[in-house]
């Protein structure tokens, strides 16, 4: 495994309005892995991912990706650097189809073959997408709109996935489907930051995680070893 | 019968124009949620440039035509930027009174340099006569007006369909910040959903001037309501349903006033109005379902 840095949190602080949600927090993804962001609800992990997006500008503390300083870039342009987003609550265009949402998940592309060779891909992932592909995606089924918001975000062959809550709503079924396709994703050298209170599944896949309370890291290792760690077995996977 | 069509075929013309106008209102409401009040000054501009193309500068007709649309791309996207763009993300009633302002202001500013007297706009030599079929007069510039809005027609409905550009408006319609971490670059798709509207105000004040063949600085304030309300009637936020929105309303219009007792002429607006009132307690989200909201 490579260890080349690609995206990395330092000290960020960050909030709405008057109201800071982040306080100093500092994270690492290197190149290839895929790093897990856990916590109770409301602790910061959504505003995290906004803050890295471009969607929230931080009030301090910088971010850089592949070595580039992306703190105070407008979200098209971190979207132009190879981040992707799939959304909490997934955020389908519902009046789109589903292969409009896709094209515009591909914004970024630049040429027809690029578009095809993309869609062909997430297709074989998500062979319902292709079944569905002309129907408007506000009428798919929330696991399907999972999958939509997956795909869309795949379609720009991202360095960087960041994934807001995969698991939220869906059938066991369909959580596995998820973590299979992470993993698969990850091998084709895609990087995941993943928002998870599916703490179980996350650990799993994952190499690297942080556990956040109170808008800043609480706990941070290897997977495993969070695995093992009492507190976290105790607070995130409900092993008493 | 006779008479039926040919009030149908003379309301053509002037449905074209509402069709034109209202899918340009249809594309901006969409996108950034604005009820652009001042789309007549544009559309007024658009045939002062080709007025002064055409009577002033002595271009051939072609030229001038290419010179309004150009004219309404410029004012359109004067008004973005002085009346929109400082306020975007106010609520919708600041949208509403900066484009009143911007369309009071445009207005008064013509008519100051150069007054409100109907200005001869003459029509090429090709575009002149009629044919004669039965007891049917057809007019040549009424053909060309249909292919016009054919043509354009099918490429707006192209361009917001099946392209690039034409879906990314859509997403952002529907949901902006999404549209933006996929790469959208939303402030580029506003200015060029304002060049495209503009230059469908274009458009229609070529449609116009030959159809009617003089224009004034005063001539955006009707069509403006009447387009609006033709937007409406197809789904604020469709662009077919505004095409097809403005159709029934020119030539239900044109027929309405056809055959109304010549004393009850001055009731021709009640139409569209009833129009919109039939359409609001029967179908209150319009004929058609929105594609670019």
């Amino acid at each position: 495994m490579s260890t080349e840095l690609l995206l990395e949190l330092s000290e960020v602080t960050a909030g709405y309005g008057k109201m800071p949600v982040l306080h100093g927090v500092s994270i690492k993804c290197h190149r290839g892995e895929i790093v897990t962001l856990l916590g109770a609800n409301g602790v910061g992990k959504t505003t995290t991912l906004r803050t890295i997006l471009g969607q929230l500008k931080p009030r301090d503390g910088e971010i850089k990706f592949n070595g580039a300083d992306i703190t105070r870039l407008p979200p098209h342009k971190t979207a132009a650097l190879g981040v992707a987003h799939s959304p909490e609550g997934r955020n389908i265009f519902g009046n789109l189809t589903v292969i409009e949402n896709l094209r515009a998940g591909a914004h970024l592309l630049k040429t027809r073959k690029e578009l095809k060779e993309h869609l062909d891909r997430v297709y074989s992932m998500f062979p319902r997408l292709k079944e569905r592909r002309t129907q408007i995606a506000g009428s798919l089924s929330g696991g399907e709109q999972q999958m939509l918001a997956m795909g869309r975000a795949l379609m720009s062959n991202p360095r960087l996935m960041l994934l807001d809550e995969p698991s939220l709503g869906l059938a066991p079924q369909l959580v596995k489907l998820v973590a299979d396709t992470l993993t698969e994703v990850n091998r084709t050298g895609t990087s995941v930051l993943l928002v998870e209170q599916n703490a179980r599944l996350a650990l799993e896949i994952s190499r690297y995680g942080y556990v956040m309370e109170k808008g800043a890291i609480a706990l941070e290792g290897d997977a495993k070893e969070l695995s093992a760690d009492e507190q976290v077995k105790k607070v995130y996977l409900g092993i008493a | 019968m006779t008479y039926f069509i040919q009030q149908m075929l003379n309301g053509v013309c002037w449905g074209s124009v509402l069709a034109m106008l209202g899918a340009g209102y249809t594309m901006t409401f969409g996108i950034i949620g604005l009820v652009n009040f001042a789309h007549g000054e544009v559309f007024m501009a658009g045939a002062f440039a080709a007025y002064f193309a055409l009577h002033v500068a002595g271009l051939p007709f072609g030229v001038a035509a290419v010179l309004g649309i150009l004219g309404a791309i410029a004012i359109g996207l004067l008004v973005e930027r002085i009346a929109f763009r400082p306020v975007r993300g106010s609520g919708m009633i600041t949208l509403f009174i900066t484009s009143f302002a911007a369309s009071i202001g445009i207005r008064t500013l013509f008519v100051m340099l150069f007054t409100d007297r109907a200005k001869p706009f003459s029509m090429p030599a090709f575009l002149k006569g009629a044919y004669l079929i039965g007891d049917l007069f057809i007019f040549k510039k009424t053909i060309a007006v249909v292919i016009v809005l054919v043509v354009v027609g099918a490429l707006l409905m192209y361009l917001v369909k099946k392209t690039k550009t034409g879906i990314a408006m859509r997403a952002m319609s529907y949901d902006s910040e999404t549209a933006q971490s996929m790469g959208i670059n939303t402030e580029r798709i506003i200015i060029i959903t304002f060049i495209i509207a503009s230059a469908l105000a274009g458009v229609a004040a070529i449609m116009w001037g030959v159809s009617y063949g003089r224009i004034r600085s005063s001539m955006g304030m009707m069509p403006v309501v009447d387009a609006f309300i033709a937007s409406v009637i197809g789904g604020l936020g469709n662009v077919f349903g505004a095409i097809v929105g403005g159709l029934i309303l020119g030539i239900g219009e044109t027929l309405f006033v056809a055959y109304l007792p010549p004393d009850l002429i001055g009731l021709r607006t009640l139409f569209v109005w009833i129009v919109l009132f039939i359409i609001i307690i029967v179908k209150p989200s319009g004929l058609f379902r929105a594609n670019i909201k």
